[in-house]
């Protein structure tokens, strides 16, 4: 088993080994000590999870320490390494497959289990802590023994090679390899935390609101993350895919994003257990399914049955993440079942017209959203193994589908915010959304004049200007009462988040549905012209070095700026890959890809022009995003419990 | 509160005449770009999973997008008559948005009735709530109190 | 309780649910059939032209009245670089077949040059078509290489194998087809 892998191989086996045995010796003790609520044992659990991720950074070390040196006698370096490869590529190519990327989860995970023994450390006499950490420890111990044996990044390889391929070139030709998946990481396997504190609550049975408000930053963390994350994947999708656009629909973004929609109603959902207590089934069934997601997305993306039902056969890991699943939401829903009359909510929703009740809408068409995105994704495999037959679902379906709920969910957000609790009356209604429904209508006739059409994105347009004028006034009015912690706490901040996902939805309907292209056939030095701007090719250049060949286009746009499109050839993988030119503006990226067959010193080059509008709006919705969470993570103004619960409509000063 | 009122329904009636005005606009005539976009857009890459050729970079994507972009600029087919083109040839798993017969019509049909079926179960409970009256004392109830005040005087 | 029954029962639909879903994972049986399904299978071969890396014309509508097989490849692709032996042995037995099979290979996604140093480094001596901008591969409906396809001498396609050929396959099939067609 350790035998002849090189020095890193049998290191790094061995601190996964150690590892597992951490995470073991962790949960039993947790489970142990929580369930004869001994503190001699629960003592013990920060030693293990110091342990477990001691040994998990020793095995990443161990990984990175073979790939910095090109070890090529373990069959993972053979199989992303290479001595072309640039040193900081080849440091993200540990992360480039499936090997590298498990153990890059056990070091997430265990460093996620380290932090919160350590939060918790100094309120171990309260159970759920124990509980929680040992469910943490069952799910780390999953993925070290993954790692171990059906992932085995440290397994050795065939003799005698002397050099590798290298990570996929769309891999190694932008910086963003480096940050997009240890960030998307930190969040998707951040929502093991509340996932755990939650598993604790239906065991001890204190399903009450204390555990929620406790691991709210934990969640807002994870979620964040793994928002930022989604983002920066669609970026990177931008700027190199090539295609000019943001997401594709593809079962790996699908797989990311599931968990970010169940997570996203979770948050939300929070709100209402914690002010009413209600609710409480659908946060627990929503933090299960996020995390669920988390292990399902991974099983549909790691075993290849979504190429083809056979896949799964081929390779025992996709046996593993499903048994894994399965085991999650038996013991889950068991724990429900047992805990059941617990979570009946003292309460009622008193009114459809009660913030309590748009959040209640807004869980039911996110588990709606969810299941579209699931469904289309498993479609083509449940058909596969029922009728033997390939078909496929793609961006049309889930474009069309995500329409309406995208534009309901935006109505919700013009509502949501200026609803009270409890219930309203319409004119109360109306009066808060006067000014915002006036934004709507100034959104909708500037882009009217704009050059805006079809009923999608004005509607889209409209909404978004009802919900930025409901989220302005929300954040208007606490500054005028407190300040600038008026800016700070759960719901201003969240104002702010929504702001940005007003602008991502407004990028994205006008992105979606007014972009145009051409391909142009270039001659040298004479000029072309599309959509207002002029292409001129200048040159066709050859760029080589070690690892790829390289043939850019030089083209003048608009007489002022020169853009290099080209396309790579990766010698020792024999694959081209298309590099776009993108130049952004505030109102229009002018996006340029090189169309083969072309030929250096040729002095014609056929060029695809892709122009759309607003794209930088989505990088900005992100950056205004991230900011609100951040803002949302800070503690807003400590309520008295004498106040009122929702803001007095005419400032009465008593 | 009755001029709010005349001002809210001018702002909804001028928002529905700005929608069915911009509705009814349009960007301009499809180019041929646009229609080749459209068609490979609907068009799965063979050798992908679920990507489309639009958005594909593999060599069977580039070839089929090259057929696409030749018979566009031929002129003689119809946008329909493209894609059966390329399906006569590839099979039914080329075709990006599942026909709506058999099976394959479940992926429209199930999101619509999970819909469907949630808004349902939604509006129930709202009804079932609403009906929810605080009950008020009955004369019995009273008597009791009455009779337990009594006592502890 | 109910909510507890009803979470009983949720949680039995799940799991049978899952249960069932491994099932048919597991029992679906890899795809025996190497000879692989087209809409094309009975069809007129469909009407391509092009010319060969040495310049020369090819019309397939020319060929009617040989059985012809056309061979999809690339010189990079790995289970194309291993049946290439195969073709060649098949190509030396039918050159003494009075009925011979014309046999001819179309080229994917790759390069003149690569593919006559591959041929004059493994041997084979038939045409290799120039497929530029894989208008050939479309019209036959071919998105991996290799396939190799079969066409009678009426110029209906027979047979299509998508994958590697295991030894003596081509050499059967085609016999198979010869001695089973009537003009």
């Amino acid at each position: 088993m350790f035998a002849s892998a090189g020095i890193s191989g049998t290191i790094g086996r061995a601190f996964l080994l150690v590892g597992f045995i951490g995470a073991v010796f962790g949960a039993f003790a947790a489970f142990t000590g929580a369930r004869r609520n001994e503190q001699q044992i629960i003592r013990l659990i920060p030693r293990f999870s110091v342990l477990s991720f001691a040994a998990a950074v020793g095995a990443f070390a161990a990984m990175e320490y073979a790939m910095i040196t090109r070890d090529f006698s373990l069959a993972y370096v053979q199989k992303v390494g290479s001595w072309s490869t640039p040193a900081l590529y080849n440091f993200a190519a540990v992360w480039s497959a499936l090997e590298g990327s498990i153990l890059m989860w056990v070091l997430v995970l265990a460093g996620y289990t380290l932090a919160v023994s350590f939060w918790v450390r100094k309120r171990m006499q309260d159970l759920i802590a124990s509980w929680a950490l040992g469910v943490m420890f069952v799910v780390s111990a999953f993925f070290f023994l993954v790692s171990f044996f059906p992932a085995n990044p440290f397994a050795v390889g065939a003799p005698g090679v002397l050099d590798g391929p290298g990570p996929n070139p769309l891999l190694q030709n932008h910086i963003l390899v480096m940050f997009h998946p240890p960030i998307l990481y930190l969040g998707y396997v951040g929502v093991t935390v509340p996932f755990a504190f939650a598993i604790a609550a239906l065991i001890t049975g204190r399903v009450g609101e204390g555990w929620l408000v406790a691991t709210r930053r934990w969640s807002l963390f994870a979620w964040g993350f793994l928002t930022f994350g989604i983002a920066l994947g669609s970026w990177w999708s931008y700027e190199v895919l090539g295609w000019s656009g943001v997401w594709a629909w593809d079962p790996v973004e699908n797989a990311s994003l599931l968990p970010w929609i169940t997570g996203t109603a979770y948050i939300h959902s929070v709100l209402v257990q914690e002010r009413r207590g209600m609710l409480r089934v659908w946060n627990i069934s929503l933090l299960i399914a996020t995390f669920s997601l988390t292990i399902l997305g991974t099983f549909l993306t790691r075993s290849g049955v979504l190429n083809s039902v056979h896949a799964f056969s081929e390779s025992s890991i996709g046996s593993w993440f499903l048994a894994m699943f399965a085991v999650v939401l038996v013991v889950s829903i068991g724990l429900i079942g047992w805990r059941g009359d617990k979570l009946r909510s003292p309460g009622v929703i008193d009114s459809p017209l009660s913030r309590e009740a748009a959040f209640l809408a807004n869980n039911v068409l996110f588990a709606v959203f969810a299941f579209v995105v699931l469904l289309g994704t498993v479609f083509p495999l449940i058909v596969e193994a029922l009728q033997n037959r390939q078909i496929a679902v793609g961006a049309p379906f889930f474009d069309k589908l995500s329409m309406p709920i995208g534009l309901a969910l935006l109505t919700l957000m013009a509502i949501a915010p200026v609803l009270p609790w409890r219930k309203t009356t319409t004119e109360t209604l109306r009066e808060r959304l006067f000014w915002p429904a006036w934004c709507g209508v100034a959104a909708l006739i500037a882009s009217l004049l704009l050059g805006a059409y079809g009923l999608a994105p004005l509607l889209t347009f409209t909404l978004g200007g009802i919900s930025a004028g409901a989220a302005l006034r929300q954040v208007a009015l606490a500054t005028r009462r407190q300040g600038w912690r008026g800016m700070v706490g759960r719901a201003n901040g969240g104002m702010i988040v929504h702001l940005g996902v007003i602008l991502i939805a407004v990028a994205l309907g006008a992105s979606n549905s007014y972009s145009k292209s051409q391909e142009l056939s270039l001659v040298a030095n004479v000029e072309a012209n599309f959509s207002g701007h002029t292409f001129e090719l200048q040159d066709v250049v050859e760029v080589r070095d070690d690892r790829s060949i390289s043939v850019k286009a030089l083209v003048l746009v608009d007489g002022k700026k020169v853009y290099a499109p080209a396309i790579t050839k990766y010698t020792r993988i024999g694959m081209n890959v298309g590099t776009p030119s993108v130049r952004t503006s505030l109102t229009t990226d002018i996006y340029l890809t090189l169309e083969p067959p072309v030929r250096q010193d040729a002095n014609e080059a056929r060029i695809k022009v892709f122009i759309k509008p607003m794209i930088v709006w989505l990088w900005i919705g992100t950056a205004l995003m991230a900011v609100g969470t951040v803002l949302a993570a800070f503690p807003g103004r400590r309520r008295k419990s004498t106040d009122a619960t929702s803001a007095p409509i005419e400032a009465v000063q008593s | 509160m009755k001029t709010r009122k005349s001002i809210w329904l001018a702002m909804f009636l001028l928002v529905a005449v700005l929608l069915v005005f911009g509705a009814s606009r349009t960007g301009g005539p499809k180019t041929q770009q646009d229609r080749i976009d459209s068609i490979t857009s609907v068009l799965a890459c063979p050798t992908c999973s679920g990507e489309s050729v639009f958005v594909s970079r593999a060599a069977a994507a580039e070839s089929i997008r090259a057929e696409v972009a030749r018979q566009v600029a031929a002129g003689l087919r119809s946008d329909e008559q493209i894609m059966s083109y390329i399906e006569q040839r590839f099979g039914g798993q080329v075709l990006l948005v599942p026909r709506a017969t058999g099976v394959d019509s479940l992926v429209w049909a199930l999101p619509v009735a999970a819909l469907v079926f949630s808004m349902f179960l939604l509006v129930s409970a709202f009804v079932k709530w609403r009906g929810n009256k605080p009950t008020s004392p009955t004369s019995q109830d009273e008597q009791i109190v009455a009779r337990a005040l009594n006592e502890r005087i | 309780m109910k909510s507890k029954n009803l979470v009983k029962i949720i949680s039995t639909i799940v799991g049978i649910v899952i249960a069932l879903f491994f099932v048919v994972l597991v029992v679906a049986d890899p795809d025996q059939d190497i000879v692989a399904k087209s809409p094309l299978l009975g069809q007129p071969a469909p009407a391509i032209a092009s010319e060969t890396i040495d310049g020369e014309q090819f019309v397939l509508e020319r060929r009617k009245g040989s059985w012809v097989v056309l061979n999809f490849f690339n010189s990079t692709c790995v289970p194309c670089i291993n049946e290439h032996s195969l073709l060649v042995d098949f190509a030396k037995t039918e050159a003494i077949n009075q009925n011979a099979a014309e046999i001819y290979t179309i080229i994917n996604d790759d390069s003149s040059d690569a593919v006559r140093e591959f041929f004059v480094k493994n041997g084979g001596d038939w045409p290799k078509v120039k497929d530029d901008n894989g208008a050939i591969a479309v019209a036959f409906g071919v998105a991996r290489v290799p396939e190799t396809w079969i066409i009678d001498p009426n110029g209906m396609v027979r047979l299509r194998i998508t994958g590697e050929l295991s030894p003596g396959l081509l050499s059967e099939q085609v016999n198979l087809l010869r001695d089973g067609f009537t003009s």
